[in-house]
């Protein structure tokens, strides 16, 4: 029962946080430009604002326009029910694993896709095309780091690899752990369009990918699918933070640890946050075609961190 | 039992006697339809009885063929192809009601009707053969049948030269499974299978290397591996879309019956290089037949590539399968052999689920071609909201069917980690990466098939005045979407039925309790574990709870229509939306070393300045290099070898019957010395 | 220190050096390359001392001294000023495309690891984990060497291939005697410097470092 409560709250949680996050990052983004930047809180303001007003939608599109935003939310929201957050194993362990995980995502993709496709305008089908793209590339690299996770924890199941690496903290700095975690952070940079594949600020449709799939939304359509985005980063942070380094998240599920735990995950959330707006600054985004390029860096990443931990036990 | 089997051979009879006796009339229509719709019914029917109760059918008659009569005999693994063979059969024979429609008057429906029943048949009675005699002739009549039904448009370009490619190939295997039944049978093809299992393991290894690699080229060649894929992207998309429907959902699925039949029921096995052949095999033929479906715009080509896509994901669970078993892991054997079969029949239903609609609006359009469509999803709500649904399956997103058997073949893979030779066990993460990259691939495909032909804005006048199909295509399009979200929701209640299927085969132990658990599916060694039922649920309750949430939030919920967004311009044409070829232009150039586009520009200038432009034709095309590598040397040198063959043939009657006389002369003289 | 730790700590740096390796088929530009070299070196030299701590040999120390003296300060420092002296190019076509070098690359590991399976099953080294990612680092040294057009580039490959061959020799037998290493030094001195004449000489002829422009010699 407890175990229950504390799922639906771990989803709560995210929700409630993920947009701090997502405004968090600008606002270390802001300040390392040199700028004041507005205030993390802001995208909350936003979301209010876009829920208040009126929806206006294109005549081209049809029920799967109106239908996505609420399959992205809902997808995005399965997996925070999912994933270790502050506490694992959870009872909805076993529901489903980390291969799920990815193909829910990968789900909310695609209707977002087909929902860029439908208004007609060359815009969305422009951005539809470049993330199908990516999401495709991006795919090896993820299968790949999950095959190093799961050989190395037994399972492929997200409580049973946080237990694993807890229970073996050396194996926390082999090389195979350090290259798949770098291998995913590349690839959470692809997925969750950030610089320097996608620029999650920029105002010139030509340079959007993500942008570009949402440009027809509005209203209480465009904050679902803004806060779906928000909770799609806050997911890709914790399953690295958790999976390669699960200090503090709880074991038990008393209160105590769960307070730890949560102290725990807003760290590392603000840590890897302050990293990405660090990486935002620092690197230029890069040409469409020289993303690739940077996906095939990280399936070589993901091969080695295979290798090491598959062939050398 | 016995009598579901009689039901089913003489609805298909009767069907097909119904067509070549009545012909083009409605009535004659609904009639062949019904009988083969009766009989892939009765067939689903005996199939699913055959793996429930374990007991297997046997019929044997001496008397319907000459020398060997048939030997029919039905277990748990020729259960399961039958219901393959029942389900897309059913549904496309109700869909066949109203799709043939269009044909009458134009071509013979007499023989499409019972040349379809005869298919259905010599399916049914395939996967039922208990020698090796049998198996070839019902093998043969599946391919003659097939042929005349791809056959039916003839007087379209391109159909005569799809059926030629189609025959030559499908002989082409046919000839390796008789040197290979040969070999297997010790040249007497009417030992039983029975007999033939337990002579396999006398049998040197050589030959066994032999049976296996003419098995792989047979059954290959029937099922689409590549390289001898080539008759696929060519046949299913030129015949009728419910015989496209049958070929890519159950035709290619014999070459698997054929290779699980073969090499693992029948030979036991083998050392595991066999396993990582087929493994192999099924890797590049599932990453290169993405690739290829990615780049085309005719709709049922790109569906058929996507056939061989999957056929080599199937492959690749089956030959996980069989290297687990050839280091004797049997609990994953079985759950590579259980994704394989799992797959199949999955596929076999979105594939069909596929085909079925794009016959759809094939019939509204006039057109298979992609760029000619558009907006279709308000003109056609049902085949559209079907072709969804087979789209999201094949994409392999859950919960539904596609997404389990992938996971599952996801799963077996992994268990590469107890492998003991560190060579072979390299091979697993490779095919996992290949596995992914293919599936993201297909997914990025069918956001384009299913954006481009159904969304935004028609592109043509066809598009414009697409109407919807009649009741009877819906209905047997609800049929395999329904079952692809079943197959999808139940795994648990599929791979137990599967495990048994597999019982005894090679060796296998019984593991139909090994995988599930509750509403789970589990993999051996609590390894992980998944369940699609509690997903859709947990989709659904959430689906439903966002709108109430905001509801009760009072979020504003007006709603205004309006034109797209213009950024400037005024109005909006067809012209400007995205097209087919765009879409696929990024993935284009991000393997552009492997398709090696050749591309053709000339630009007209105004003759009296270069800097004004009058007419620029682009023209860019991707030919397969197996056509022109492995095929293009082949059929060179075959000509090359008819010509000097041709000099045989003189004209003249006095040579002629000189080659009769000195034939007989040689004859006589080997008869007399022998 | 524990056999472990130093197991673990040979398998990062060695990791770090077959990383550099790979950025070489990664990016485009010179500086990059001179980047990735020094930084392999960097991380090489620090190998040197940690074998030479837990193997308790002094001599690697020294080795380390004039491996980082040659290879960070002095190399690194000619090849800019090469650089300066014919202009530094792009590697923007490659005879093999970028995203498919660096999955060949990804396999070249792979090869390696079966390749030094029967070396790691007889050592005895707690370094012998990282045999494979030496015989990796060498071949895709190797594989630059090969599929780069440019003079210049191919000058780095060569060097990283010697990185490569070094960290073998080290991991495999804890470094090879002092006068040996000291001769392979001054050896990979003279071909680099006798390198340097040829690409400028190149440079000169051909006013491009495009390697394939010597086939007009024929003529």
């Amino acid at each position: 029962m407890k175990g229950y409560l504390l799922e639906i709250s771990q989803a709560l949680i995210a929700l409630v946080l993920a947009p701090g996050l997502v405004g968090f990052v600008r606002w270390w983004k802001a300040r390392l430009q040199g700028r004041r930047g507005a205030a993390p809180w802001l995208v909350y303001y936003d979301l209010r604002k876009l829920f208040a007003k009126e929806v206006v939608i294109s005549k081209n599109t049809s029920w799967i326009f109106r239908f996505t935003p609420y399959l992205v939310f809902s997808s995005t929201l399965a997996v925070t029910l999912l994933i270790p957050l502050v506490a694992a194993p959870l009872p909805f362990d076993r529901i489903g694993d980390l291969l799920l995980v990815v193909y829910l995502l990968l789900l909310g993709t695609f209707f977002l896709a087909l929902a860029g496709l439908d208004p007609g305008t060359a815009f969305g089908g422009m951005g539809a095309s470049r993330e199908m793209t990516i999401a495709a590339i991006a795919e090896p690299t993820i299968a790949l780091s999950i095959f190093g996770l799961a050989v190395g924890a037994g399972s492929t199941n997200l409580g049973r690899i946080v237990a694993e690496t807890l229970a073996h903290p050396s194996a926390a700095i082999s090389p195979g752990h350090l290259l798949g975690f770098a291998a995913l952070f590349t690839v959470m940079l692809a997925e969750t369009g950030r610089l320097p594949v996608d620029n999650p600020s920029t105002h010139l449709e030509l340079t959007m990918i993500h942008e570009a799939m949402v440009l027809e939304y509005s209203g209480r359509y465009l904050a679902l699918i803004e806060w779906a985005a928000a909770v799609r980063l806050l997911i890709f942070f914790s399953l690295l933070a958790n999976m390669f380094a699960p200090w503090g998240v709880a074991a038990t599920l008393t209160p105590v640890a769960v307070g730890i735990a949560a102290v725990a995950l807003v760290a590392k959330l603000a840590a890897l946050g302050l990293v990405v707006a660090f990486l935002e600054t620092r690197l230029a985004k890069l040409r469409l075609f020289r993303v690739p390029e940077l996906l095939a860096v990280s399936f070589v990443l993901a091969l080695l961190a295979v290798t090491s931990s598959f062939l050398l036990r | 039992m016995l009598s579901l089997f009689l039901v089913m051979i003489s609805a298909y009879v009767l069907g097909a006697l119904a067509a070549l006796l009545s012909g083009r009339s409605a009535l004659a229509r609904a009639l062949v339809a019904a009988a083969a719709a009766v009989g892939s019914g009765a067939g689903l029917a005996l199939g699913a009885l055959v793996i429930a109760s374990g007991v297997p059918l046997t019929f044997t008659s001496s008397r319907l063929l000459p020398i060997t009569g048939v030997a029919l005999r039905l277990d748990g693994l020729g259960g399961f192809f039958l219901v393959v063979v029942g389900l897309v059969g059913c549904a496309a024979a109700i869909y066949a009601f109203g799709y043939s429609a269009q044909y009458a008057g134009r071509y013979s429906l007499r023989l499409m009707g019972a040349m379809f029943n005869l298919l259905l048949l010599a399916l049914s009675l395939q996967v039922m053969a208990d020698n090796a005699l049998t198996f070839l002739i019902l093998w043969e009549a599946m391919s003659l049948t097939a042929y005349c039904l791809v056959l039916t448009e003839h007087d379209r370009s391109g159909t005569v030269r799809a059926g030629v490619w189609y025959l030559a190939m499908t002989h082409a295997g046919f000839a390796a499974l008789i040197a290979m039944f040969l070999l297997l049978s010790g040249a007497d093809l009417t030992s039983s299978f029975a007999s033939m299992r337990a002579g396999a393991a006398l049998l040197s290894p050589a030959s066994r290397n032999a049976v296996f690699l003419l098995a792989l080229f047979g059954f290959g060649a029937k099922a689409g591996i590549i390289p001898l894929h080539v008759w696929l992207p060519m046949a299913h998309p030129v015949a009728p879309s419910h015989v496209s429907a049958i070929l890519s959902g159950v035709v290619i699925k014999m070459g698997i019956y054929g290779l699980v039949r073969v090499l693992l029921d029948l030979m036991g096995g083998g050392p595991a290089w066999w396993g990582g052949v087929v493994l192999g095999a099924g890797a590049i033929s599932a990453l290169l037949g993405v690739l290829y479906a990615l780049m085309e715009h005719d709709l049922k080509r790109l569906l058929a590539y996507h056939s061989v896509e999957n056929i080599g994901i199937i492959l690749i669970g089956v030959g996980a399968g069989l290297i687990f078993h050839s280091y004797g892991l049997m609990t994953l054997a079985a759950l590579g052999l259980i994704s394989g079969l799992y797959h199949t029949i999955n596929h076999a239903t979105f594939k069909g689920l596929l085909f079925l609609g794009a016959g759809s609006v094939l019939h509204a359009t006039g057109t298979r071609n992609m760029e000619e469509m558009g907006g279709l999803i308000k003109r056609m709500p049902w085949t559209s909201l079907f072709f969804l649904i087979g789209s999201a399956a094949i994409s392999a997103l859950p919960p539904l069917n596609g997404f389990a058997s992938e996971w599952l073949v996801f799963q077996s893979l992994l268990g590469g980690s107890n492998i003991p030779t560190p060579e072979v066990a390299v091979v697993m993460p490779l095919a996992v990466g290949m596995l992914a990259l293919t599936s993201g691939l297909a997914a990025a495909c069918f956001v384009k098939a299913f954006g481009i032909t159904f969304l935004a804005i028609p592109r043509s006048s066809e598009a414009e005045q697409a109407h919807e199909s009649p009741p009877s295509m819906i209905a047997g399009m609800a049929i395999l979407a329904f079952a692809c979200v079943a197959l999808g929701l139940a795994p648990f209640v599929v791979v137990p039925a599967l495990g048994r299927v597999l019982t005894g085969l090679g060796g296998l132990p019984d593991t139909h309790a090994a995988f599930t658990l509750n509403l789970s599916l589990v993999t051996p060694n609590n390894f992980a574990s998944m369940s699609p039922t509690l997903v859709a649920l947990g989709l659904l309750v959430l689906l439903g709870l966002v709108p109430l949430v905001m509801l009760v939030f009072r979020v504003n919920r007006r709603l205004r229509v309006s034109d797209s967004w213009g950024c400037g311009r005024l109005g909006q044409t067809p012209r400007m939306e995205y097209t087919a070829t765009a879409f696929a232009e990024p993935l284009r150039r991000v393997f552009a070393e492997l398709y090696r586009p050749t591309k053709e520009l000339s630009i007209d200038f105004h003759p009296d300045s270069k800097y004004f432009v009058q007419s620029i034709e682009y023209r860019s095309e991707i030919t397969p290099w197996f056509e022109k590598a492995f095929y293009g040397p082949l059929l060179r040198f075959i000509r090359r070898l008819a010509e000097l063959t041709r000099r045989l043939q003189s004209g003249s009657v006095h040579i002629y019957l000189f080659y009769i006389s000195f034939a007989l002369l040689i004859l006589l003289l080997i008869a007399r010395w022998s | 220190m524990s056999t472990n730790l130093f197991a673990q700590l040979s398998a990062l740096a060695s990791s770090l050096t077959l990383l550099a390796g790979i950025a070489l088929l990664w990016r485009r530009s010179l500086d990059a390359y001179i980047q990735a070299f020094k930084w392999q070196s960097v991380v090489l030299s620090g190998m040197f001392v940690l074998v030479g701590y837990a193997g308790g040999d002094r001599q690697l120390y020294a080795m380390a001294g004039f491996f980082f003296v040659l290879k960070v300060v002095v190399i690194p420092h000619y090849l800019r000023r090469l650089e300066e002296q014919v202009g530094a190019e792009r590697e923007s076509h490659p005879y093999i495309n970028i995203a498919t070098s660096l999955i060949i690359s990804g396999l070249l590991v792979l090869l390696a690891y079966v390749i030094t399976r029967p070396l790691v099953a007889v050592s005895r080294l707690p370094t012998r984990g990282s045999l494979p990612l030496a015989m990796g680092l060498i071949f895709v040294g190797l594989f630059v060497v090969v599929t780069r057009r440019k003079a210049l580039t191919q000058v780095v490959g060569f060097l990283v291939l010697e990185n490569g061959i070094a960290l073998l020799a080290m991991l495999g037998t804890y470094g090879i005697p002092l006068i040996i290493e000291l001769g392979v030094f001054l050896d990979v001195l003279m071909g680099f410097l006798a390198m340097q004449v040829f690409v400028y000489h190149i440079h000169g002829t051909f006013e491009s470092m495009d390697v394939e422009q010597l086939n007009r010699l024929k003529h």
